[in-house]
């Protein structure tokens, strides 16, 4: 066997030589993915929600609607003729998790899109990552104002309506209804507090009344001394603004005492997973949805039944508002592909920009757009109590107000929302 | 200071709650010094097997689950407290033989199958039962509400902490005052000895980690109802369950109890004065104790400390 003496020079230069030749290569990625992907590759989108962690059960839904809007695509061929593929990673509920997902996701997965969020922390380290890489991200399904404000950035599209736009359908109808004496019950965290901002300052606007705030750290699974604390204050609403399984052990703790009427609870946002399955006298007060399976409005039956065919071993046997972010969001994804006749990342951002979605298509009261300043899907709040006496075990919400999004619109989002140019925005080929 | 009353009173309560959450766990590591990262498992196992015994699981459609849910929910409630602990007892045996390879290994050893196997019946859990959140029905004797002092309390809670005491004093009455709990003890302090008196070790841990695994299926039935129920409950307890025995000394049945009561009125109390900290009351408090005696409350003095 000859031997081959590497001398440092030897070494240097080889290195020098592999380190080039790796650039030439891989390159800057994004110019990488135009060469090394013949055009008919199938598209890869990452699926980034939760499935663990105080999100699991909602991270779940969420992607059952991706995966169906998926499914349907590739049925029809594909979208431009090139099928569809996923990649899923558990986000974890954990921001520091969500940003080691995207990255590898982007650089190892290949994937040209992320779909999916719940926590608005996770949401907002995603989008960190995908704007650095100019990828398009889709936050399906959490609602920190900040998210289309101040955390906003031109890869990002936000689908659910924010805390701000349920604070403006419900705080000034309940100050008239239910009197000025408010505690807000605010989950420790990005949402939570956004949520709280919102919420104070309707309060200040239409003459209410904020007489403590009560901070809920994540995690917590007993509520016994905030509610005495409530107690003790005496108000006329708790505006809540708990998630996930702290919310449902809060809801569990409040109906054992009785507590569900009075004070009355305000909460911001009701998520399906989170309340599907329990006891009526769990679902107390008055909180906000963006859409519920029982609308009466066209498609909505036919949208459940495709909804229990593809999924007819789930324990929820219905869609939800979580599912149904994820599954519009997918869809239109990747129905602005169609529309712009190419992968290119900015050119599916400028088809998404100010894209006006039909009322029926959306199966709303009123017409969405996607808010072309902020990136915030702009569309119809609902307004919704427990259907106390019903005899449908999946029939929980009674909706009783509706609106529109002229009126549930963000207006200070605009102001603290800068986007990114799409200068200083990475192009690509997906 | 009248304000204060109910939030000491609560946070007692809460604190009975978790030495309730931390007997088995505070069991295990102090005779067999084998940290369980499973305990939440099998806490949560212990109430998914309980809800099943109430509603009839899997038999529920049948005709045997039709006789069975129409006997009165107090008598279902109280024989699912026994049966669902049993069967999490016997998962921890289960889990104590496949234990038996890292003994006299490195800890990682045993740290990393009972993790490994919390995942396993954590999964198991969400394949049987689903992901979704379930609701533990209980008795309409220990449910509802009462007036105190114009405030509104759950009877269930005081019921579970009156409960948590009782549980306590029957393990110490085990422990201290049979045959078989001076055994386990004794093996705890000089294994070989107690194998040098004719004494089956491996039988031994077994019925420990049994034990302390029923005690987590115990207390997963008991936090039910006010915790709420999911797959991953198990989360929530363990590092409670740790905190404590940490706190309270590791090995010392009482000193666990007095930090759980420590770490129950330092989480009520800040979480009415002080909301923000009330999760991290209990770190800092660990801080403070172990800060100032490293072997906690009433931990046992190390020979390095002579």
């Amino acid at each position: 066997m000859s031997k081959i003496k590497i001398t440092r020079r030897r070494l240097l230069t080889s290195a020098v030589g592999a380190a080039g030749g790796a650039a030439a290569f891989y390159g800057p990625w994004a110019h990488t993915r135009v060469h090394a992907q013949p055009s008919m590759k199938p598209i890869r989108i990452g699926i980034t929600s939760d499935a663990s962690g105080q999100y699991a059960n909602s991270g779940a839904s969420d992607r059952r609607g991706m995966m169906m809007a998926i499914a349907e695509a590739n049925a029809r061929g594909g979208v431009l003729g090139r099928k569809i593929e996923t990649v899923h990673l558990d986000t974890e509920t954990t921001p520091a998790t969500g940003s080691r997902v995207a990255e590898r996701m982007i650089t190892r997965e290949n994937c040209g899109f992320l779909i999916g969020a719940i926590h608005s922390g996770v949401a907002n380290a995603i989008s960190q990552v995908a704007q650095k890489y100019g990828v398009i991200y889709l936050n399906t399904n959490s609602s920190a104002p900040s998210e289309a404000g101040a955390n906003c950035h031109r890869v990002k599209f936000v689908w659910d309506a924010n805390g701000t736009n349920f604070a403006k359908a419900s705080v000034k109808a309940a100050i008239e209804k239910y009197g000025k004496k408010w505690v807000l019950l605010t989950n420790d965290y990005v949402w939570g507090h956004s949520t709280s901002a919102a919420t104070k300052a309707l309060l200040k606007q239409y003459g209410g009344d904020m007489v403590e705030e009560i901070l809920v750290p994540q995690g917590t699974r007993d509520f016994s001394s905030q509610l005495l604390k409530i107690q003790q204050i005496n108000p006329g609403v708790v505006a809540a603004a708990i998630g996930g399984d702290d919310q449902k052990a809060m809801r569990q703790q409040i109906a054992q005492l009785g507590m569900g009427n009075k004070p009355v609870w305000l909460n911001n946002q009701q998520d399906w997973p989170d309340v599907y399955g329990l006891p009526l006298d769990n679902l107390f007060g008055l909180f906000g949805t963006t859409w519920y399976y029982k609308l009466d409005l066209p498609g909505v039956d036919e949208f459940v039944k495709r909804y229990q065919t593809m999924y007819p071993d789930t324990g929820m046997r219905v869609p939800g508002n979580v599912f149904y972010n994820g599954y519009f969001a997918t869809r239109e994804l990747l129905a602005a592909i169609e529309r712009a006749g190419s992968t290119n990342n900015i050119k599916v951002i400028k088809a998404l920009e100010g894209h006006k979605m039909s009322a029926r298509d959306r199966m709303q009261h009123h017409d969405a757009w996607i808010n072309p300043v902020t990136h915030q899907v702009e569309q119809t709040i609902y307004q919704a109590t427990a259907n106390v006496g019903t005899q449908d075990k999946d029939d929980m919400f009674k909706i009783v107000a509706h609106t529109s999004p002229q009126d549930a619109m963000d207006s200070d989002a605009a102001g603290a929302c800068k986007l990114e140019t799409y200068e200083a925005t990475p192009t690509f080929d997906a | 200071m009248t304000s204060l009353v109910p939030h000491l009173v609560n946070g007692i309560t809460l604190g009975l709650l978790f030495a309730l959450i931390a007997l088995g766990f505070t069991l295990i590591v102090g005779v067999m010094e084998v940290i369980n990262l499973a305990h939440g498992s099998l806490f949560t196992l212990g109430a998914y097997l309980a809800l099943s015994t109430i509603g009839a699981g899997w038999f529920a459609e049948t005709a045997f689950g039709a006789w069975w849910l129409s006997l009165p929910l107090t008598g279902r409630f109280f024989l699912a407290l026994a049966l669902g602990p049993v069967i999490a007892g016997v998962f921890g045996m289960l889990l104590e033989l496949c234990l038996r390879p890292t003994y006299g290994k490195a800890p990682l050893y045993g740290l990393l199958l009972t993790f490994g196997a919390a995942l396993v019946i954590e999964e198991a859990i969400r394949l049987l039962w689903g992901t979704g959140e379930q609701n533990m029905p209980v008795p309409q004797m220990i449910s509802g509400a009462f007036l105190m002092g114009g405030l509104i309390f759950s009877t269930y809670k005081f019921y579970a902490a009156g409960f948590a005491i009782v549980a306590v004093l029957l393990v110490w009455l085990f422990l201290e005052r049979t045959p078989y709990g001076a055994i386990i003890k004794a093996g705890a302090h000089d294994s070989e000895m107690v194998r040098a008196l004719g004494y089956d070790l491996s039988r031994l841990r077994l019925l420990v980690f049994g034990f302390g695994s029923a005690l987590a299926g115990i207390a997963g039935m008991v936090m039910a109802p006010i915790w709420g129920l999911r797959p991953h409950l198990g989360i929530d307890v363990v590092i409670p369950a740790f905190l404590i025995i940490v706190i309270g000394g590791v090995g010392s049945f009482w000193g666990a109890v007095i930090a759980a009561i420590l770490v129950g009125l330092a989480t009520g109390i800040t979480g009415a004065y002080a909301p923000a900290w009330s999760l991290m009351s209990m770190y800092l408090l660990l801080i403070a104790v172990v800060g100032f005696r490293a072997r906690g409350l009433m931990g046992r003095r190390s020979a390095l400390e002579n």
